[in-house]
């Protein structure tokens, strides 16, 4: 934390919207698909044709429920739907459909990963709404595109409970992670499949009241969230220190802002919302929603393997340190795509490794993940295996792995077997020289070893690889060097 | 023709006496004769209704399966779609407004090869109790046309009273078909809440709203009832539960029923002629051997705020979809979108439907719900409870239709006075419950007076029991308004 802010606290609240990923829309049969002509996938509903009436889809249902039970919330037995009026030509109806009263979620928690601690957030409630669609501008005119509108959101809203930009992160990094984990949600949030929304508000240390609250809004990456909430805390901060007299409630208002990417700070938004009056009542058109325990219970019973879970099984089963677990589930893709190589390899350090550096590292620049790429896990897997057996050696499996890199989808034992300089020597004679070599050149060496000193041993390994350009087998290197040394 | 009922003319039709086309042809021409004084029609889709009798008389001459409304021509509020033709709710705002997808009992009619016929007038947005709401013509009373047909289902109410069609749809958010019904001479029903799917209606009051039959017998009630009393998927507040066969329910007796009258909150308000029509009504149950009882309703005094407290709030978000971007009406003075929300709105809607959304607005504004929706709200379930412990004691409640016959055209300038016509149909709306209006006779000004019978819940089959026999034992139905009551040429 910066010294300046030493004395102020800042109070930070999210509301994530995520899309859920159904079929069909949330309250009507039309396709929810993103990346379509304009117009294309809607119907009466979505379009707020007069005498069309919405049906509840049952698989939004079912996501949200699935994502209460893995926050470990209470699964509302009676929600309810609400209007919300408000006009704008992206609401086809000019109200929302939303859970205003009787949310189907309520509490919850979410466990997340900050600078190495582990820290629980609360969740206040979600709840399920439909998507509005979206304006196109075009020069001298705009249109809309209604494709989005009625696509089902789950609203997940946390209590005021962070308090640094770092803690927002980890939390919504969460929230992402556990609705991928679900599979309710691509989680996109380039393509807005998950939105976030701050509340940011400072206040003294030691002040028991909240100041006002200023949401700020268009952060399509972690990265710009965190760096918006530090520079709206920052100018919160800098704004009651220069007006220590003034009222608070005068200095900073309720109000929008948004992250300027050039200025990378935030700025007020041009367009103020007016203090809208949203008129809330209960959606007439909808009965309540009622579920049963047993439809609840069901849905829990497919509860899948969730991130801090897995982190936890990675950590103690598989003992990899908590750096690499989190490296892990933190993307569930390449997380699946090492669960996937452990069913054909033991060795999970050694496996996360590889996955994790060797190969992330040299499709860095490609741009295309390991797990979308044509390498498969199980391969990956082969080539641990292949060192494990000691078949090769570290520094040829390194120059496997450029080569199944470089040829997508070729087999490591393929590689090994096509290149003679890839078998590793086993042959005791073969290697002799080598190491004859070797204690020749480093008379000092065996001198160290000889007083005492272990690490000469070592160097004199290492020496005898790199004559053998790698090639021989580091066990044989090992035990007839300690032959000739002791000798 | 035009005085049989439609279960006669169906009969007729099956037993080779008349073919669909002489039927279609034959009530056409009634139209054309009566309607340019009733202006009760919005539009006839002649052709289309030639079409589908041919179809009809093709597929009965070749011995197919006739559905339960074959060769009966039915005529449609103008806010219930009708997939390719314009609904237009009788407002400006949709006058070219094609509807795009079939109403539910749309679809429900024509698989039993009803006929239908046109569209019927009604006060815009079915906001209104006289039809004069409407943005496009005033529809008259077949009993005289000085005087209004009610609304907002008038159209239905004068086509069905003039035998224009034997059997038309209105929708009652508080009365509307009712209302008219009593006005004009015909029986209307309003289903239990949930019993008519109201997917393709133009909603109002989307938890008052409901579909319901105008017709000159409770037996063509019943017939077409069975037809569109259905569960319906794409309503979420349809009922799903069986459809129920109401005509063979109708003839049993009623000697030993209870007939629940809640006299408290009736002896204020009713008074001198309207009581002794009343009471005439109540007479003829006591003839056939039910007894009359007392019951507790006091709540039915606050149905008038409460009612419109709850419907224009929920019509001012049902309206809310009506702004120019999408479809109806867009004023061509908008430049920007304020413009074409203000502008398309103030030109497409009538005084009427303005006054309820914004009164509708405010009820549901922060600062106001409390006193206002929610209070209502919770008078509404005390009114429900009320209904609940008056039919613990009583099979059926009965009260007028209305607190006075037809009145002149023009003649109810307030609109809060308008409202108190609604008086004595909108408890059954709040409560969900059906009712039915029956003719109990003629007045001095020869006009036709309403009795209202309601029943709980569900029992939209005894509503109708107690009505055919009422009326079997009355006979009123088989009056005819002078003016129509000849055969054209």
């Amino acid at each position: 934390m910066h010294h300046a802010y030493a004395k102020w606290q800042p109070i930070i609240g999210l509301e994530i919207h995520i899309q859920l990923k159904t079929r069909t829309k949330l309250f009507s049969r039309s396709p929810n698909r993103f990346g379509d002509e304009p117009n294309t996938n809607i119907d009466v509903i979505n379009t707020g044709q007069p005498g069309a009436l919405p049906v509840l889809n049952r698989e939004a249902v079912e996501k949200a429920v699935l994502f209460g039970c893995a926050i470990k919330a209470k699964i509302a037995p009676f929600s309810r739907f609400d209007r919300k009026s408000y006009f704008y030509p992206d609401s086809p109806r000019n109200f929302q459909i939303t859970q205003f009263d009787s949310p189907i979620i309520i509490g919850g928690v979410i466990v997340a990963d900050v600078a190495g601690e582990t820290r629980e957030f609360g969740v206040h409630h979600a709840h399920l709404e439909d998507d509005a669609g979206m304006l196109k501008h075009f020069s001298g005119f705009a249109g809309v595109d209604y494709n989005r509108a009625g696509v089902p959101l789950l609203e997940v809203v946390s209590e005021p409970c962070m308090f640094s930009a770092k803690d927002a992160t980890a939390y919504a990094m969460a929230v992402k992670t556990i609705a991928q984990y679900l599979d309710i949600s691509d989680c996109n949030m380039e393509e807005g499949s998950f939105r976030i929304d701050t509340n940011v508000s400072v206040r003294p240390l030691g002040e028991s009241t909240f100041r006002n609250k200023v949401e700020v809004k268009n952060m399509n990456s972690f990265t710009n969230m965190e760096m918006a909430i530090e520079s709206e805390i920052a100018r919160q901060v800098h704004a009651y220190q220069i007006n220590p007299r003034e009222d608070p409630k005068k200095i900073i208002k309720s109000e929008t802002v948004r992250l300027d990417l050039e200025k990378k700070e935030t700025v007020p938004m041009r367009f103020k919302e007016a203090a809208a009056d949203y008129r809330y009542f209960p959606e007439p058109d909808l009965p309540p929603l009622i579920l049963s325990q047993k439809f609840i219970d069901n849905i829990r019973q497919d509860m899948p393997e969730l991130p801090h879970e897995r982190f936890k099984r990675y950590v103690n089963e598989l003992k990899l340190t908590e750096y690499n677990a989190s490296i892990l589930i933190n993307e569930k893709e390449l997380s699946d795509y090492f669960e996937e190589a452990l069913r054909h390899c033991k060795n999970a350090a050694s496996l996360c490794n590889w996955i994790t550096v060797e190969f992330v590292g040299r499709l860095k620049e490609s741009g295309i993940p390991l797990y979308r790429s044509e390498i498969l896990a199980k391969q990956v897997a082969s080539l641990v295996n292949f060192i494990e057996e000691k078949k090769i050696t570290g520094r040829i499996a390194k120059q496997v792995a450029d080569i199944m890199v470089r040829v997508q989808g070729k087999d490591p034992e393929t590689i090994i077997r096509e290149n003679p300089d890839f078998q590793p020597i086993h042959d005791t004679s073969a290697i002799e020289p080598f190491v004859d070599q070797a204690l020749i050149e480093n008379v000092q060496s065996l001198k160290d070893f000889k007083a005492g000193k272990d690490k000469a041993f070592n160097y004199l390994v290492g020496q005898v690889m790199k004559l053998s350009k790698g090639k021989a087998s580091p066990d044989i290197v090992k035990e007839l060097l300690m032959q000739k040394m002791q000798a | 023709m035009y005085r049989k009922t439609a279960f006669a003319l169906r009969d007729a039709f099956v037993a080779g006496k008349c073919t669909a086309s002489q039927i279609a042809a034959y009530f056409l021409q009634r139209i054309q004769a009566f309607d340019r004084d009733l202006n009760a029609f919005l539009s006839v889709v002649a052709d289309r209704v030639m079409e589908r009798a041919e179809e009809l008389d093709i597929r009965r001459a070749q011995g197919k399966p006739i559905g339960k409304l074959a060769g009966i021509p039915i005529a449609i509020k103008d806010n219930i779609h009708i997939k390719g033709e314009i609904t237009t709710c009788a407002s400006r705002f949709l006058s070219n407004y094609k509807a795009p997808f079939n109403a539910t009992v749309i679809k429900l009619i024509e698989a039993e090869d009803g006929l239908i016929i046109g569209k019927t007038n009604l006060d815009e947005f079915a906001m209104g109790s006289s039809t004069e709401n409407s943005a496009f013509q005033v529809t008259k009373n077949p009993w005289d046309l000085t005087r209004s047909p009610g609304g907002s289902s008038g159209g239905s109410a004068a086509v069905v009273g003039g035998r224009l069609a034997p059997l038309a749809l209105g929708s009652d958010t508080g009365g509307s078909i009712r209302q008219p019904a009593a006005f004009t001479g015909t029986v209307g029903f309003k289903p239990t809440y949930g019993r008519v799917s109201r997917f393709g209606l133009v909603a109002f009051g989307s938890s008052l709203d409901q579909i319901g039959p105008f017709a000159n017998s409770v037996r063509d009630i019943a017939m077409i009832m069975e037809v569109i009393g259905t569960y319906c998927k794409y309503d979420s507040t349809s009922l799903d539960i069986a459809p129920e066969n109401y005509s063979d329910h109708l003839s049993a007796p009623l000697r030993g029923k209870r007939v629940g009258v809640p006299w408290k909150c009736l002896e204020d308000v009713l008074k001198g002629s309207e009581y002794d029509l009343f009471h005439q009504g109540l007479q003829v149950f006591k003839e056939l051997g039910a007894h009359i009882i007392d019951v507790d309703l006091n709540k039915i005094s606050y149905s008038i705020p409460m009612y419109y407290i709850l419907s224009t709030a929920e019509a001012s978000t049902n309206l809310a979809r009506f702004d120019g971007v999408r479809y109806g009406k867009r004023s061509e003075d908008a430049h920007v979108i304020d413009e074409v929300y203000d502008l398309s709105r103030k030109e497409g809607f009538g005084k009427e439907v303005q006054r309820r959304i914004m009164l509708g607005t405010f009820v549901l504004s922060s600062g106001y719900q409390d006193a206002y929706y929610k209070k209502a709200q919770k008078v509404r379930t005390m009114l429900i409870r009320e209904f609940r412990e008056a039919f613990a004691k009583c099979d059926i409640v009965a009260i007028p239709t209305t607190p006075g016959s037809a009145f002149t055209i023009n003649s109810i300038p307030d609109p809060l006075h308008m409202y108190f016509q609604d008086l004595y149909t909108v408890c059954a709306n709040l409560a969900g419950l059906p009712a039915i209006s029956l003719p109990i006779c003629l007045d001095t000004d020869n006009l036709p007076h309403g009795i209202q019978l309601l029943g709980p819940q569900l029992a939209d089959g005894r509503v109708l029991h107690f009505a055919h026999q009422f009326e079997k034992a009355r006979g009123a139905h088989e009056l005819v308004p002078p003016l129509c009551d000849r055969e054209v040429s």
